[in-house]
């Protein structure tokens, strides 16, 4: 059978299959794939947990420029990335408008004017302090989403001994929302097809449509538990993930990703790192906001000693 | 797999409860699947709602909600496993909330999934509510009640992770309260009328906590 582009497929170079991951595609010859699974999982926890341990905006802000570099590196479409920008503008008007409007004590805050309005230097600057922190995290978490499929996450749950059970549902959960998405898009494109335009919508309408769709999801997710359920029982599956005769079910994935000396060292290193930043930023000063140049910059320029 | 019978179509709200004699429940894969694809809902409910209204870490339109109630109404324990652990992957897709954060929200999570589930299994309410002491049980504690308990923590949460200042948490609680409250009523309540008659006779349907 001939290729997308009318060659043979055997043609196709890695670079022309993609993977698809819950949040696009990636090439398959995406420098991610040369990693572990494992190795990725602990990038994904060293990104997305670290900075909840660094208070010091530039080092957060360091860890957002390097995850925007790694989407890159990986070759991560950056127009999936760009589809978050709405809410990093929505975000920060919201953070920064609390701050403003409810800064607290005013008493003990550093008043400042701006365009005509005081702003309280305290609040605001732990606003702009959890805002870096709040972003590089959830940047750590669309880098992994963005570049991971559901089978790798159950690879790397199963190469960490995680039990059968608890492995199987976080994998099927992701798998099924990778299935209920596609659901989703087919119900919303037949209505395309049909006249239906979302733009020219309110908010309104576009929550009342968006309630039709979820019904015939219900409907189609109870067919689905049936089907695989009894799918489970007869390849003889039980909750343990043992075979009824006792012995060990053969782990066909994990044979299928066999993890290198250089995955393991990559996965030591981010989690020995993550540990150093733990303790760094609980037993020394060292990543506190209080050392911050911007800090230092933004207190003279409001006259806060 | 399990030997559970399913409930009857026209079965009263006592009846959709209660063991039949002779009847054998028991966890079963079943369980387990509908658990995991729950939660492949929860996921893409969670995360198309959030990016339908881009508001960020304060869900001013979260139906996911809905999803959680109906979860442990319809899946007991099950479907409150599947309301807690659900939002750590939405929140994460939809950029809501980083996954510290969702970790954060866990006990929140778990009353808005738990409360409609008890309600409705200890005051023996029909899931597709067919009378006002239904409506009533479900607006008021599946509702109303567990989205204040949801947004009394979870305020808590965005002051803790330096998300909004101490003095706006009352306004950001009641901002929460009704914008999730909302949702949660039209959208669980739909859910409930006209998904309930499919539920109740599916093998998945658990009338104790468990099975």
């Amino acid at each position: 059978m001939p290729g997308a582009h009318g060659g043979d497929p055997d043609d196709l170079t890695e670079a022309q299959i993609a993977k698809k991951t819950l949040l696009g595609m990636v090439p398959a010859d995406s420098p991610f794939y040369g990693y572990h699974p494992v190795s990725r999982m602990a990038l994904l926890v060293f990104l997305s947990v670290t900075p909840l341990f660094i208070d010091m905006p530039e080092i957060n802000l360091g860890l957002i420029l390097a995850t925007l570099v790694l989407l890159r590196w990986g070759r991560v479409r950056m127009q999936q990335v760009r589809r978050y920008l709405p809410l990093l503008a929505t975000v920060a008007i919201f953070m920064f408008g609390v701050a403003f409007l409810a800064p607290g004590d005013r008493a003990t805050l550093t008043p400042f004017r701006l365009f005509g309005l005081t702003f309280y230097f305290e609040p605001m600057w732990w606003a702009f302090v959890s805002y870096c922190r709040l972003i590089a995290m959830l940047f750590g978490a669309i880098l992994y989403f963005s570049t991971n499929r559901e089978r790798d996450t159950l690879v790397a749950l199963r190469s960490l001994r995680v039990p059968f059970a608890v492995s199987y549902v976080a994998a099927l959960s992701l798998r099924s929302a990778g299935m209920f998405m596609e659901d989703f898009k087919t119900i919303r494109e037949a209505e395309q097809a049909r006249g239906l335009d979302l733009e020219s919508m309110s908010l309104r309408e576009k929550a009342r449509l968006y309630t039709m769709y979820t019904v015939p999801l219900f409907a189609v997710a109870l067919r689905r538990a049936d089907e695989i359920s009894n799918a489970l029982f007869a390849r003889g599956y039980t909750l343990s993930g043992r075979p009824p005769g006792g012995g060990r079910r053969t782990d066909y994935l994990r044979r299928k990703y066999p993890a290198r000396a250089r995955d393991w060292a990559a996965s030591a290193a981010l989690i020995g790192l993550f540990a150093l930043v733990v303790v760094l930023g609980k037993t020394t000063g060292i990543l506190s906001d209080h050392l911050s140049p911007l800090r230092a910059a933004a207190a003279g320029a409001v006259g806060l000693r | 797999m399990s030997a559970s019978k399913t409930v009857a179509a026209s079965g009263s709200a006592e009846v959709i409860w209660t063991r039949e004699p002779g009847e054998r429940r028991q966890p079963g894969i079943v369980h387990v699947v509908m658990l995991a694809l729950f939660m492949g809902i929860g996921i893409v409910v969670g995360t198309l709602g959030s990016l339908a209204i881009p508001i960020g870490f304060v869900s001013a339109f979260w139906p996911g909600q809905a999803v959680q109630a109906v979860g442990g109404v319809w899946f007991g324990l099950w479907g409150v496993l599947a309301g807690m652990f659900f939002p750590f992957v939405s929140n994460a897709l939809s950029g809501s909330a980083p996954l510290p954060v969702s970790a954060a929200y866990l006990p929140a999570n778990f009353l808005q999934s738990f409360l409609a589930g008890a309600a409705f299994r200890w005051l023996k309410a029909d899931p597709r509510l067919r009378t006002t002491r239904d409506w009533v049980i479900w607006v008021v504690v599946g509702v109303l009640a567990a989205n204040f308990l949801g947004a009394f923590w979870g305020t808590y949460v965005l002051a803790w992770f330096g998300m909004i200042t101490q003095s706006a948490r009352v306004t950001a609680l009641l901002g929460w309260f009704f914008g999730n409250s909302i949702p949660s009523l039209i959208f669980g309540s739909i859910l409930l009328k006209y998904v309930s008659p499919m539920v109740l006779r599916s093998k998945a349907f658990t009338k104790g906590w468990w099975a």
